[in-house]
């Protein structure tokens, strides 16, 4: 028996070596992104930087102390902020495509992203701040703005149509984003002081993050992501429809609103420190289970390490190729992404 | 005779959406070994039955699955005794056949991080072989031809070891050769043990050769619920709205000429 199952067994292995070398691939595109720039730095010498950085040691000599504040100052942090919202983009938009059976759904699509950042925008031009929650306010905002868009595109699509089919989520998320996506245009305008700042935002921008906002992203990414691939199981059977879920035992309800609360959450923290970037978390999932199959205990890790790589590329070729002025990163995402929609598309419509 | 239990007793069951109520006090009983079939013209709420049953939807009355009240068991108890196999419209991920059958034991793996035991492994191969989609184990189920398919789902219900399996019109798209398959496997499943079979079907052919005893809906009230044996063709007649015996007996008389001019060999 055990020679039968040699296969399934060997999967695993070839997995975890693809795995290994998709880490390798992510520390190598962290390290690039940060040797690339004004000025160029080499990877030996950052590895040192960083090493000195992360244990307090002394700087060894030869290495320029300019650079050491460019690597920690500037550079470190919006790679590392490229990186988080990558991956936590890229993890909900996995979740999101099981819990709504549709591998075209994203929390970009469906409006938690545009709900989020009408939400942040709010906060921007009327200055609330809350002792409250403190550090938390910006992303717990974005959070329910998040959820509550999302909610209404569902809603919308099974008023339409009883039966929730692809087409129609995608068509409700995408109104709802363009409705959000207006309100925060008019914002804009009214708020002339703020629409410079706004416009950009709505793009999607690591310049300028603070190790707080990049502390709390990391913690809610590793957070949510250590919570989905408990449930990995739960999500596949969900990519099957709400019927089956139930009937092999998942408690649907109740699955169903816990993952969607935490997506929100997750997209919500991320929009609210980044502005909205989108197409990321559509990408991230199919090109994962085309190397890795679908099963979730694979596909949830290897999203967020693809997502945060591929989100760091996206924000060198942003800064640098129109150098000295920044392609706002949201828009080499969508520059991407589009076709990539269109391919999945109608790929899935001439099978179907 | 020694009496026997039933597995399935359905006691009263009514239950809509909405404001509409759907079905009016429904009940029946299925015996170990058995078929049963559910008949009716479209909208007459055999599919709503079938969701009540394995408390997919809120109804009224009672619904008891071998041993226990299915409205106050968790899903996870219910989903070891009942399992349904209905149309499958829409896959678009592509996970292992093996994967997917696997699925299938989700109730019997507790603890989150349950890992696919031995035993598991051992029942999700037995239901491979047993619809003969062993070999099938590594292929994608996006890339599966219909008939393929049919047999992976299958599996996947046997390998959720159910008593008792529901068919929603599983064979709907299917050629005629792969609905006689299914239901062939499925008498041999139904032999064993406490198991029986719940299906609402089509065509009524089928149904005849299949189950064991009809009950006939309409309006979401049962009008007949007899063995095959002892049907009323007339009551059949009555619900569907048409002359059916008159119907297979001209498509017989049919078939005869043409045997008898030699078109059939």
């Amino acid at each position: 028996m055990f020679m039968k199952n040699n296969k399934n067994e060997k999967a695993i292995i070839k997995n975890s070596v693809k795995a290994v070398f998709l880490l390798v691939l992510a520390c190598v595109t962290i390290i690039i992104g940060i040797g690339i720039g004004s000025v160029f730095i080499s990877p030996m010498n950052i590895i040192q930087i960083l090493k000195s950085f992360l244990f307090s040691t002394k700087l060894p000599e030869g290495i320029d102390h300019i650079y050491y504040g460019v690597v920690t100052g500037i550079r470190l942090p919006r790679v590392l902020m490229a990186f988080l919202t990558g991956a936590a983009l890229s993890v909900s938009g996995t979740v999101m495509q099981s819990v709504l059976k549709n591998p075209l759904a994203s929390s970009y699509g469906l409006g938690v992203s545009s709900g989020a950042g009408l939400g942040a925008t709010i906060v921007m031009i009327t200055g609330i701040t809350s002792s409250w929650f403190g550090a938390l306010f910006l992303p717990v905002v974005g959070t329910v703005f998040g959820l509550g868009a999302v909610m209404i595109a569902v809603g919308f699509a099974a008023r339409m149509d009883r039966l929730q089919s692809n087409n129609t989520i995608i068509l409700s998320g995408m109104v709802i984003s363009l409705f959000l996506n207006a309100i925060m245009n008019m914002l804009a305008t009214a708020y002339s002081e703020y629409t410079n700042k706004i416009l950009l935002w709505q793009l999607g921008t690591f310049s300028g993050k603070e190790w707080n906002s990049i502390g709390i992203l990391a913690v809610v990414t590793v957070i949510c992501l250590v919570i989905f691939q408990k449930h990995s199981k739960e999500l596949d059977i969900m990519t099957f429809g709400e019927e089956q879920a139930l009937i092999m035992g998942v408690d649907l309800k109740k699955e169903k609103n816990l993952l969607i609360l935490i997506t929100s959450f997750l997209t919500g923290t991320a929009v609210s420190f980044v502005g909205i970037i989108g197409f990321v978390d559509l990408i991230a999932p199919h090109v994962v289970r085309r190397f890795f199959g679908s099963s979730h205990k694979w596909v949830l890790p290897m999203s967020a390490l693809f997502g945060g790589a591929f989100m760091v590329v996206c924000d060198l070729a942003g800064r640098t190729i129109a150098s000295p002025s920044e392609i706002p990163v949201g828009s080499i995402t969508a520059l991407l992404g589009t076709p990539f929609f269109l391919y999945i598309y109608f790929l899935s419509r001439r099978k179907g | 005779m020694i009496e026997r239990n039933p597995i399935l007793s359905v006691k009263g069951i009514s239950c809509g959406y909405r404001n509409t109520e759907i079905l009016h006090g429904i009940s029946f009983e299925v015996f170990p070994n058995e078929k049963l079939c559910i008949l009716g013209p479209n909208g007459c709420g055999k599919t709503t039955l079938l969701r009540a049953i394995a408390n997919m939807i809120p109804f009224t009355g009672e619904v008891i699955a071998c041993d226990f009240s299915v409205q106050k068991a968790q899903r996870i108890k219910v989903a070891k005794t009942i399992s349904l196999m209905s149309q499958m419209n829409s896959l678009y991920f592509p996970y292992s056949v093996y994967e997917t059958v696997m699925m299938g034991r989700y109730a019997y793996q507790k603890g989150i991080f349950g890992t696919k035991n031995a035993e598991d492994k051992k029942i999700v191969e037995e239901s491979l072989r047993q619809t003969k989609a062993w070999e099938l184990k590594d292929r994608l189920i996006t890339e599966l031809s219909g008939g393929q398919l049919q047999r992976v789902m299958l599996a996947r219900v046997f390998a959720q070891s159910p008593n008792i399996i529901l068919l929603d019109e599983p064979t709907n798209h299917l050629d005629l050769k792969y609905q006689i398959e299914l239901m062939e496997y499925l008498n041999e499943w139904v032999k064993k043990g406490q198991r029986c079979v719940v299906s609402v079907l089509h065509d009524i052919n089928l149904a005849l050769n299949f189950s064991d005893k009809i009950l006939l809906i309409e309006d979401g009230k049962s009008v007949m619920n007899t063995s095959v044996k002892e049907f009323s063709l007339s009551i059949l007649n009555e619900v569907y709205e048409m002359d059916i015996g008159n119907y297979m007996k001209t498509s017989l008389k049919k078939w005869n000429v043409l045997e008898k001019n030699g078109a059939i060999r």
